[in-house]
């Protein structure tokens, strides 16, 4: 498989813990308070809880159901109800590999985590999820383009699979890139990179595009949105 | 006693007064209504207090009756924020700011509010035009958190937290009770947690304290500490 970019490394501040999916990966990442990403199977290994509903306490996330403490490298090391008890080293979640590239969460469940190289000027500016699938969004970009008097229109693939593509407008040369992210097939998160050195009124301009586009996706998907 | 506030402890917009008044650090009497399965709200004596039958209902010292959670806000600050930062008066712009979001609260507990009652206690409703509500309404929270962010300001409305972002917190936190996730609204789960922060935050059901602010691996790890392991 390859690997996906999940999320933006600065929605994930230290001590925090979100849920991805992957298609049928459900996937817990958290973060310590040192700064260490970590992405595991969602599920605890005692009940089954969602470990992505769960707390981060220093360098452990916590389950919310008992909380049996992880560290990061998933080894239970703590459990409330037994203090004295030494945990045997298979209790540990299914851990996936993760980096960060480019301000995003890259993860593969399968191999090891790769980025796709994009340009270094680039900064995260905002994460949008769409309620259809990746073709549907591109469509959209093009036909708000051609119909709805955007300046915006899609650009460059620079990669197939994750799609990561390029974004044209006649005021910001060669200064956006959206890298999709598949997560279900009715789902799909649109991560926007900007330019680092474009100003707020225009990064506000990229963001407000997006959400219009994001409307016309879904205008054939959904009566009431 | 400052002021009575009828209260049910699973209400939302009851809950944004009594975090308001914690967060000034006010002290007050509470009086339980059996809101269900009772509905002592929509009966005599409340609908004397409130014929809206609505809750929560807030009594002044004075006899003055408030009905509207949204102005309850505003009278606690008036009344208690000695510092002018949660009703900054005299900031115009700011003001208007604030009035803005306190009216989007509405739609949040016209919307999230009523999605959630539907699903945790059956009301009767048409769950998808409210739930297609509930999502539209998030979205323009998450879309204005993020603008809010790339000027700088982290809060709904300015640099320091106002009456505007406790108005809207409540359903905005209370959306997973209505089986509406938080997992596609980044900016949400920052200003939630920052809210989460403050000091004098107090929980309700649904809405958690910050266990990673506690002590450390102690007896009480896990929210649901008596649970047996």
């Amino acid at each position: 498989m390859t690997s996906h970019p999940v999320g933006l490394s600065g929605n994930l501040a230290p001590r925090q813990v979100m849920r991805a999916t992957i298609n049928q990966f459900d996937i817990a990442v958290w973060r310590s308070e040192s700064g260490i990403i970590s992405a595991w199977d969602n599920r605890c290994p005692h009940r089954g809880m969602r470990l992505s509903h769960g707390f981060v306490r220093g360098e452990s996330l916590a389950c919310a159901y008992h909380g049996w403490h992880y560290n990061c490298e998933g080894f239970c090391h703590y459990i409330p109800a037994h203090p004295e008890l030494t945990p045997p080293k298979t209790v540990r979640p299914v851990i996936y590999s993760v980096i960060e590239r480019h301000g995003l969460i890259w993860i593969n469940p399968t191999a090891e985590a790769r980025a796709h190289e994009l340009p270094d000027n680039l900064i995260p500016l905002r994460t949008l999820t769409f309620e259809c699938d990746e073709n549907t969004a591109l469509h959209a970009m093009s036909s708000t383009a051609q119909h709805a008097g955007e300046s915006f229109e899609p650009g460059d693939t620079l990669s197939e699979s994750p799609r990561i593509i390029t974004v044209n407008t006649p005021a910001i040369a060669n200064g956006i890139i959206i890298a999709f992210h598949q997560c279900a097939p009715h789902n799909v998160i649109a991560h926007v990179l900007v330019q680092n050195t474009l100003s707020s009124a225009a990064q506000i301009d990229v963001s407000r595009w997006l959400e219009s586009v994001r409307r016309h996706a879904e205008a054939n998907v959904s009566e009431y949105l | 006693m400052s002021f009575t506030l009828y209260n049910y402890v699973l209400s939302g917009n009851c809950y944004k007064v009594r975090l308001m008044a914690s967060l000034l650090k006010v002290s007050y009497e509470a009086v339980s209504v059996d809101f269900h399965p009772g509905k002592a709200h929509k009966q005599e004596p409340l609908l004397k207090l409130n014929p809206a039958g609505t809750l929560p209902v807030l009594v002044t010292a004075d006899h003055e009756i408030l009905t509207e959670t949204q102005a309850m806000l505003v009278w606690l600050a008036q009344q208690y924020d000695v510092d002018n930062t949660w009703w900054p008066a005299h900031n115009q712009p700011q003001i208007t700011g604030i009035m803005q979001w306190l009216a989007f609260a509405s739609r949040l507990s016209a919307t999230v509010g009523e999605l959630r009652l539907h699903t945790m206690l059956n009301k009767p409703l048409d769950a998808a035009p409210t739930r297609a509500g509930a999502i539209k309404a998030l979205r323009e929270l998450e879309s204005h958190l993020t603008e809010q962010r790339i000027h700088g300001h982290p809060w709904l409305a300015g640099s320091s937290p106002t009456i505007a972002d406790i108005a809207c917190f409540p359903y905005t936190a209370l959306s997973p009770d209505a089986n509406i996730e938080h997992d596609n609204y980044p900016a949400i789960r920052s200003w939630l947690h920052a809210v989460r922060c403050l000091d004098g935050f107090i929980t309700m059901p649904g809405i958690f304290e910050l266990h990673t602010l506690r002590n450390p691996a102690g007896a009480d790890a896990s929210p649901l500490s008596d649970t047996v392991a």
